[in-house]
């Protein structure tokens, strides 16, 4: 078992080097855009805004223990709240997106209350439930445009989209950083999952903090939502409300590791490029569901903890690598 | 109409109970649920058309491959929910999503979107019921759901294996301790689950049509059954399925049949609020 | 008095685990349970931290009627518990779990980090701090439900069990560690199957038989009636003697 990393990690060179990487990553992720083409930067953003949501998704699912099998709903409530807002209000892109978020994270307290009292399975399967429902509840509203869905006024600026969704998805990962990994808020979710009763008998008002978190992890996906159809300017209820939504939200961040700050951001990366690079090469497929459905499994067979918990065993060190070696080959 | 939802909800039921019988014994919610009774129609539609014959002398046969297909599988399931993993619940339901994804993929890879069909000597043919008109299949299909649950049910009371697993639902733990082997009794509930499952199958293919995509539908009405039932306890689950037949009949004829799964999940949505172990309370 | 139980009722379907339980705790005291296998110790521990709801019944604290109140406001009134089975949050670290209880009372992590230090120091398991829990053994996991229990800065402390499983020094300096915590002017009441342990450390003792309460005195008292020796010391206490 590798030692998850702890909160109360010093300050040490380690540490520094990680600042550096991070600054690194964050200068490509600025520049990305001018080398790319079109379709290239397209691909970028998706990876982007699946990071977005994956780690939405691992703050009740990975930090909580509160296995969403609906998130996909706060998506599509915030790309149709973006969608009414504009095009029946009149209202700005910038308040749609906005409204989307607040809109998504009410009803995440709203379903919350009497949802999260219920554990495990019966949680999952509820808001399974409830996500299945609020798609079909979209395919019949007229606001919604039924199942035929609805069409935004168009705005043709690649760069535009992918830096707003950096945005967002950087502010989802710099919450989660603060909120779960540096404050007492993260460390009563993390007693919530590990312990629900024991949590209480120390004095944590689980109903409210849970209620915070499912709320914090619907609001981002509303905001994602919102950018989403604006973006791709006609949404229908397969496409924003769909179960592939919620499935890729925790196939990502189950494969990049749950319960942690990176985690679902690799597992976004891999899925998602995985996806386009196959369907670069053989076009329009379902061979990529073949994959990524065996890739789970042997994730959850033989790497539970996800590719952060791989690297974090230091594998791939080439030290540690060659000391495995040497243990496991005598000679 | 209302005819109609019940001769349905039978064949549902058989789903349902196996589904719910691994719920309790192994504490995993299946999300492949749907992918078995799809590839159960493929298996049922392939050997017709390289063999010939009526689909329903294949039942049996595909019966048995299901079994032995469970059976295989079982180990990696076993694996990925035993006591060693520190989240089993997830690591169950990741796992059996991981395998609907995989099985549905692979479907749509080997036979795209294209919609199947099998015939039986009974499509098109129906039976006149004093004022009603039956289409033999669907009543074949009901007359096969009954059947079959009548032979589960018997085994489930009156052997003593069928005991055991019965316990073991209800209360895993104390099967456990009172020396049940419960590694032992999932494996042939689970494989007995796939079996009845696939056989569904081919009786679903019959009735509606077969499509890679199918497994979505038939996931959704047994997570529905067993939720209503209570997940674990079995008699719950003909109840569940007759409700389930009233419902869709009920919400098809004065409602709107475009409402009919919102009904669906609306439902199951408020049951598990409001009363979790199922409206007969025996869940566990 | 700062506990009082009135009739406390609580039945697991036919099953009554606790039954019209009266109890009484001063201020300041020790008070022992003992009771054979499911005489109701823990449920009666549930009842009182809001765990569990009881079916009827009355539970005072401190003045204050606590009968209804979820848990996490009966533990900031100040009523800390352990588990008879440690659950500790595992995959978190000994301190981190400690650091849980803290934020009861801060909202700093350094407040919080430092109270923690020092309780760990407490129960002497501050060498241990940065372990993962699931990396320590039964003996320290035990001190950590103390030790978690401790950084609520409780009035009153319930422990289930705490020495069971323990070596004979080991329960000796636990003894040693709970007298000082009632020296500091912790109310405590133990559920302890060793009654060396029980007499040695309380002021009054209650036994439990049959889910309900068959005796209240001072351990001296208790080990020469008649009906106890009958009920429960009988076996034990004399097959060792
Ligand atoms: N949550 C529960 N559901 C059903 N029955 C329970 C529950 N908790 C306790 N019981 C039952 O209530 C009775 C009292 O149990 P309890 O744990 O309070 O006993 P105890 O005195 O603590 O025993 P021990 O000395 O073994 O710890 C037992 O018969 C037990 O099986
Ligand atoms: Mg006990």
């Amino acid at each position: 078992m590798p030692l998850k990393n702890g909160h109360t990690q010093p300050h040490t060179s380690a540490s520094s080097w990680r600042w550096a990487l991070l600054g690194l990553a964050l200068l490509i992720a600025f520049l990305l855009p001018w080398p790319l083409s079109p379709l290239w930067i397209r691909i970028a953003t998706e990876v982007i805004m699946w990071a977005g949501l994956a780690q939405s998704w691992n703050i009740i699912g990975g930090y909580t223990g509160y296995l969403s099998f609906g998130h996909g709903a706060f998506f599509g409530v915030g790309a149709y709240m973006t969608g009414i807002v504009m095009l029946h209000l009149g209202w700005p892109f910038a308040l749609g997106i906005l409204i989307s978020g607040i809109a998504a994270a009410l009803m995440a307290v709203i379903i919350g209350y009497p949802t999260l009292r219920l554990r495990g399975a019966y949680f999952a399967i509820a808001t399974w439930a409830f996500g299945e429902m609020i798609r079909q509840i979209a395919t019949i509203l007229e606001i919604t445009g039924g199942a035929f869905g609805m069409q935004l006024p168009a705005y043709l600026n690649l760069p535009f989209f992918y830096y707003l969704f950096l945005l967002v998805t950087g502010l989802t990962y710099l919450t989660t950083y603060l909120l779960l990994e540096r404050s007492p808020f993260g460390y009563k979710l993390l007693a919530i999952r590990e312990h629900e009763e024991a949590a209480e008998m120390v004095g944590v008002d689980t109903v409210i903090i849970k209620i915070k978190a499912f709320a914090l992890s619907a609001f981002f996906p509303g905001v994602l939502g919102g950018i989403y159809a604006y973006w791709v300017t006609y949404i229908h209820p397969d496409s924003v409300l769909g179960a592939q939504l919620t499935d890729f939200m925790v196939v990502m961040a189950f494969l990049g590791g749950i319960g942690s700050l990176w985690g679902p951001f690799l597992g976004a990366v891999v899925v998602q490029l995985v996806n386009r690079v196959l369907w670069l090469v053989w076009g329009e497929g379902t061979f990529y569901l073949v994959i990524i459905g065996a890739a789970i499994c042997a994730v959850v067979l033989f790497i539970p903890s996800g590719i952060i918990g791989l690297l974090q065993s230091r594998i791939f060190l080439p030290g540690t690598a060659w000391k495995e070696i040497r243990k496991k080959v005598k000679w | 109409m209302l005819i109609d939802g019940l001769l349905i909800g039978g064949l549902i039921i058989v789903v349902g109970i196996g589904f719910s019988l691994c719920f309790g014994v192994m504490h995993i919610v299946d999300f492949a649920v749907g992918e078995w009774v799809m590839l159960g129609a493929y298996t049922g539609f392939i050997l017709v058309r390289y063999f010939g014959h009526d689909p329903m002398i294949y039942l049996p046969l595909v019966f048995l491959i299901f079994c032995a297909l469970g059976w295989a599988i079982y180990p990696l399931i076993y694996r990925a929910v035993s006591g060693k993993r520190h989240n089993p619940v997830l690591m169950g339901l990741v796992f059996t999503f991981g395998l609907s994804i995989l099985a549905k993929g692979g479907a749509l890879s080997v036979w795209g979107y294209h919609i199947q069909s099998i015939t039986t000597w009974l499509s098109g043919k129906s039976l006149a019921l004093g004022p009603l008109t039956i289409p033999a299949l669907r009543f074949s299909g009901f007359l096969f759901g009954i059947l079959i649950t009548l032979l589960l049910m018997l085994f489930l009371y009156k052997t003593r294996l069928g005991i055991t697993i019965r316990a073991t639902a209800q209360d895993r733990e104390m099967a456990n301790l009172l020396g049940t082997d419960v590694r032992k009794v999932g494996a042939l509930v689970y494989s007995l689950y796939a079996g009845v499952t696939g056989m569904s199958g081919i009786l679903i293919g019959a009735l509606f049509s077969i499509h890679a995509a199918m497994g979505v539908k038939y996931c959704t009405l047994a997570f529905f059954v067993v939720v209503l039932a209570g997940m674990g306890y079995v008699p719950g689950v003909i109840i569940a399925g007759l409700i389930l037949g009233l419902l869709q009949s009920f919400v098809g004829v004065y409602i709107g049949g475009r409402y009919n799964l919102v009904a669906l999940f609306m439902v199951m949505y408020g049951v598990l609020l409001i009363t979790p172990k199922g409206i007969l309370r025996r869940g566990i | 008095m700062l506990l009082q139980s009135h009739d406390l009722t609580k039945s697991f379907g036919g099953l009554v685990a606790v039954n019209q339980l009266s109890l009484k705790v001063e201020k300041g005291t020790i008070l022992g349970i003992i009771g054979p296998n499911g005489s109701g110790k823990t449920t009666f521990f549930n009842l009182i931290t809001g765990m569990l709801p009881s079916d009827s019944g009355k539970v005072i604290f401190n003045g204050q009627e606590i009968t209804k109140l979820r848990p996490h406001r009966i533990a900031r009134l100040g009523v800390g518990r352990t588990f008879q089975i440690p659950a500790p949050f595992s995959k978190m670290t000994v301190l981190e779990n400690v650091m849980v209880s803290a934020f009861l009372h801060t909202s700093s992590m350094k407040t919080a980090k430092k109270k923690a230090e020092e309780v760990l120091k407490k129960v002497d398991l501050d060498e241990k701090a940065d372990f993962q829990v699931l990396n320590v053994t039964l003996e320290d996991r035990k001190r950590l439900e103390l030790a978690r229990a401790l950084a609520i800065e409780p009035i009153l402390l319930l422990l289930d069990e705490v020495m069971s499983g323990l070596t004979p020094v080991e329960v000796k300096s636990a003894i040693n560690l709970i007298k000082q915590m009632h020296r500091q002017g912790l109310t405590i009441i133990v559920v302890e199957h060793v009654m060396d342990v029980i007499l040695s450390l309380c002021d009054r003792v209650a036994v439990l038989d049959y889910r309900r309460k068959i005796a209240e005195d001072t351990p001296q008292k208790i080990v020469n009636h008649p009906e106890v020796i009958r009920a429960y010391l009988g076996e034990r206490y004399r097959a060792r003697g």
